[in-house]
């Protein structure tokens, strides 16, 4: 095990970890100016790490309900406290970053806690085609 | 592996706090069973979550930063950059 270099400027706590990745459960955010996508990445685990953008409403619709189970995990006071997330792939497609819309991340901005959500729709992408790769 | 016998209704316990239950055997194939379990234990359909477990492998790792700080933009990760 080795520790991250950097210095997060806040932490989330995921009890879950992410799936493939169950013992790194703290994480702290990266942004290097790439426009909405930064970097999630493991504090204790740093090669546990993601890009992650925020959910877009006007492209997917209303972000995904949240279940009794995944609410109380994750400690929900206000659901407006709730920021979704998606893990982009830049590695799957020569020409898009895609997308995870199958398992995207819930942030709850208040208690500081995160869960990748994984959800039971089949018709949901797991390599959606994102945005083209930056040339 | 245990291999236990159950029937409709019946409980299997797990520690103090997973219980599996089973509800319904329909045309002898499918079982319908309801799982108790505290909310940080996660419970997935194993074929879905092999699909998010090997998506993320893909996805993430020391690759990944280097792809967002500019330096790994054009190139497909290393072996080394990769898990898999």
């Amino acid at each position: 095990m080795t520790e991250s270099a950097h210095d997060y400027a806040e932490a989330f706590h995921f009890p879950q970890g992410l799936a493939g990745f169950s013992e790194a459960k703290e994480y702290g955010f990266i942004y290097e100016g790439q426009g909405d996508i930064m970097c999630l990445q493991s504090i204790d685990q740093p090669e546990a790490a993601f890009l992650i953008t925020p959910w877009n409403e006007k492209r997917l619709g209303s972000v995904p309900a949240l279940s009794a189970d995944l609410s109380a995990c994750l400690q929900v006071d206000q659901p407006a406290d709730i920021i979704w997330m998606l893990v982009l792939n830049p590695f799957a497609d020569k020409e898009w970053v895609t997308a995870n819309l199958k398992a995207p991340i819930a942030l709850n901005s208040q208690s500081k806690l995160g869960l990748q959500c994984i959800r039971q729709d089949a018709g949901l992408d797991i390599r959606y085609p994102w945005m083209a790769q930056p040339t | 592996m245990l291999v236990l016998r159950r029937k409709i209704g019946q409980v299997i316990q797990i520690n103090d706090d997973i219980r599996i239950i089973i509800q319904d055997v329909q045309n002898e194939h499918i079982v319908r069973i309801g799982i108790e379990a505290p909310s940080d234990i996660p419970v997935h359909r194993m074929e879905i979550y092999n699909l998010i477990q090997a998506e993320n492998k893909s996805a993430g790792g020391a690759a990944a930063l280097k792809w967002l700080q500019g330096a790994n933009k054009d190139d497909s990760p290393s072996d080394e950059d990769k898990y898999d």
